[in-house]
């Protein structure tokens, strides 16, 4: 086999080691959740490896390979593998965290009874994300967007006993269903225009004849990634996915699900209009600042997070709209990291207390868990981009980039830091300091090894990823030259202390601020207090779950019982069995005739013989 | 003495007649079988003699197909009927009814 065979067989192992895992699991080991957990967590690990082999190999030269899937007329489908660098620094991404997080899940799942199913979703998931990491073409890639949501679903379901997990699980399929109809009409629109749905080719085209890229396609491609991304108008399902198990929420946030709508946005870049950028950038921005004040109003530990995810999104949404993806790719890296940190401590916390998730039932877990806290403190120093930390590197370089773009945007974009800053400070000082607020934050008690190791190994990817250098040159060229762009463009206008400064600004304002409002251990919102408006406002979250609530059940419902009516009444009352009730008339006529003796078929056949006779004399 | 046309068309008549009532009223199968014959032979004596006063081969010629037809028509009617008896132990049309009841 030459080089190129074998990368081929690698990645197709890093594709389907996850899908047999999964098939094993469901198929033979459903009940046995132990051997489950090894099969699934032996899997990923294999995934982890075969991946940084395969990285390792690699000559940083895009590998385009595929085969013919199915023909339909002119329409050829292809099955294929194009890893450029973006995808080479997505399929670490997925592989590193896939693995961290279900090692961690054999800590937290260890008492629960369907370990099996949990563990064959977390594999199939890992699976649908390779696959869309790893698609060469549209309807390749949306096969497996939509085994993500189909895992998803069924991940956030896990706990299915309960109505807030199963409804949350309905929610999350059923508004990404609305963004994917209109990325599959997107993807009929992209064939019908450019005759291939190959995204090499796609980027070619558009490379060479720019004149080719058309705002409608590119916007009904992009409705995909507003649903998948759970970015404006979409945004609701994401925080009530929190219902699922947090080592799920992790992989859903930090590397899977809402990374692939980012994932995706960099894949088709070139067939992207200057107008459709623009408005991803406007929606990323205020849902950076959208998500950071709603935020502030939740008090479920997980909630906090989910929201900060948003906001996150918006920042990597905002570097695509700038015309920045490899800094989006970079910031998405870095997230990935910290973010499955976040959760994972969040995990270990909520483990700890026996499921309790109020921020303000905490409180002093510093001195009870020193471990999840100190990973937690660095995972949030990351998030708020505290100097030299790997979110700094990602986030600010975003928020320079929008500098020389738009002034507004920039301030926008550091004052969503602000509220990133904020809302992390009032969960942080809330929830690990000052003293216990509950039985179960008095008797907390650092997990065992299967959930602290994630934590240190994410801690540490959290303080360096952010360094350039350390990524091998053929993945980190993903981001490296706009990087340095952007830090060259800020340097020669002299602007780089003041950037430094006013980033800086932001969260030590952030942390601070919410160290002296809140305090420490706090058992109420200080902002419910003080300001309750404000507080009911930011918790209505635009009511933007309200307007979806009303419109389903005043408007759609109204159409769904009008056509309800139409098709009982009209179409089934009277078109079918209407016209089956005549016939069923006719019929039993007709059956009156047959009476079983032959004799009278005889006259029957007399009398048709006399009648047949009375036409051909022309008697009638 | 010059037998007519008519002769042999009241002879015809009668037989298909006899013919026709056979199947309307006798409830074995072998005899309606036969009447059916007796209907077929009937038309071939009309045939033969329309033939011969207008003097032309169609009516004969007929009169062959007809008797050809009527040959396999035994052949296979007859080997349904003494299958149906195996089957059924009877050839009358009463208990003949099983695809009504």
């Amino acid at each position: 086999m030459d080089a190129m065979e074998i990368s081929v067989v690698t990645l197709l192992a890093i594709l389907f080691i996850p899908f047999v895992s999964a098939g094993l699991i469901m198929l033979f080991f459903r009940k046995c959740g132990n051997v489950a957990a090894v099969i699934s967590v032996t899997s990923a690990f294999l995934v982890g490896i075969l991946t940084i082999y395969f990285l390792y190999d690699w000559d940083g030269v895009a590998i385009h390979e595929y085969m013919s899937w199915f023909e339909l007329g002119g329409l050829r489908v292809n099955m294929g593998f194009l890893v450029d660098r973006n995808a080479a620094i997505m399929l670490l991404v997925v592989g590193f965290v896939a693995f961290w997080i279900q090692f961690f899940s054999v800590g937290y799942m260890k008492e629960d009874d369907s370990k099996g199913r949990y563990f064959a979703g977390l594999s199939i998931f890992t699976f649908s994300m390779m696959g869309i990491v790893l698609a060469d073409n549209l309807i390749m890639l949306f096969v497996f967007w939509e085994l993500v949501g189909f895992s998803s679903y069924g991940l956030i379901a896990h706990y299915k006993d309960t109505q807030e997990a199963s409804d949350a699980s309905k929610k999350a399929f059923i508004v990404n269903r609305v963004g994917d109809f209109g990325f599959l009409v997107g993807i009929v629109f992209t064939y019908w225009h450019f005759g291939t749905v190959d995204l090499e080719v796609l980027g070619l085209v558009a490379k060479i004849n720019p004149s080719m890229v058309s705002s409608l396609i590119g916007f009904l491609l992009i409705c995909g990634f507003l649903g998948k991304s759970a970015q404006f108008p979409l945004q609701v399902w994401l925080p009530d996915a929190m219902a699922g198990p947090t080592p799920v929420s992790a992989l859903i946030h930090a590397a899977t699900m809402v990374a692939a709508g980012i994932y995706f946005l960099v894949r088709i870049f070139a067939i992207i209009p200057g107008d459709v950028l623009t408005l991803i950038l406007w929606l990323g921005v205020l849902m950076a600042v959208y998500a950071g004040a709603c935020a502030l109003a939740q008090s479920d530990i997980k909630r906090i997070l989910a929201y900060s995810t948003l906001s996150q999104l918006g920042y990597m949404a905002a570097a695509v709209g700038l015309g920045y993806p490899g800094l989006a790719m970079f910031h998405l890296s870095t997230h990935a990291a910290f973010k499955a940190l976040l959760f994972l401590g969040a995990g270990s916390v909520i483990y700890a207390l026996h499921h309790e998730q109020s921020i303000f039932k905490m409180g002093g877990l510093v001195r009870r868990m020193p471990i999840t806290t100190i990973t937690f403190a660095i995972g949030l120093l990351a998030l708020c981009g505290v100097a030299f930390t790997s979110g700094y590197f990602s986030k600010d370089a975003i928020i320079e980039a929008s500098l020389f773009i738009n002034k507004n945007i920039y301030v926008l974009l550091l004052f969503a830091a602000f509220l990133t800053s904020l809302y992390m400070g009032r969960l942080f000082w809330v929830a690990f300091f000052g003293r216990p607020n509950s039985i179960n934050a008095e008797d907390a008690e650092e997990s065992g090894v299967f959930i602290t190791l994630p934590l240190i190994v994410l801690a540490v990817c959290s303080l360096v990823a952010g360094y350039m250098l350390l990524w091998p040159e053929k993945i980190g060229m993903v981001f490296w030259g706009e990087l340095i762009g952007v830090h060259d463009e800020v340097a020669s206008s002299g602007l780089s202390m003041a950037v430094l400064i006013w980033s800086s600004l932001t969260w030590i304002l952030g942390l601070g601020i919410s160290y002296f409002f809140y305090g420490c251990g706090a058992q109420k919102d200080k902002l419910l207090e003080f300001m309750p408006k404000l507080f009911s406002f930011l918790k209505s979250r635009l009511w933007f779950d309200d307007i979806y609530d009303f419109y389903v059940s005043k408007i759609q419902q109204r159409v769904a019982d009008l056509l309800n009516f139409i098709d009982v009444v009209i179409i089934s009352g009277l078109f079918v069995r209407g016209s089956a009730g005549f016939v069923g008339l006719l019929s039993l006529g007709g059956r009156a005739l047959h009476v079983g003796s032959l004799h009278v078929y005889v006259y029957w056949f007399l009398a048709g013989l006399l009648l047949f006779g009375a036409f051909v004399f022309g008697w009638f | 003495m010059m037998t007519g046309v008519s002769s042999y068309v009241v002879v015809a008549s009668f037989l298909f007649a006899i013919g026709f009532l056979g199947v309307l009223f006798r409830s074995n199968t072998l005899i309606i079988f036969m009447s059916l014959e007796l209907m077929l032979n009937a038309v071939n004596i009309a045939l033969v003699g329309f033939s011969r006063f207008n003097n032309t081969m169609d009516g004969n010629l007929f009169v062959f197909f007809i008797i050809t037809v009527a040959a396999a028509e035994v052949a296979l009617g007859l080997a349904i009927i003494v299958a149906l008896y195996r089957k059924r132990q009877t050839v009358m049309v009463e208990q003949l009814d099983s695809l009504k009841y």
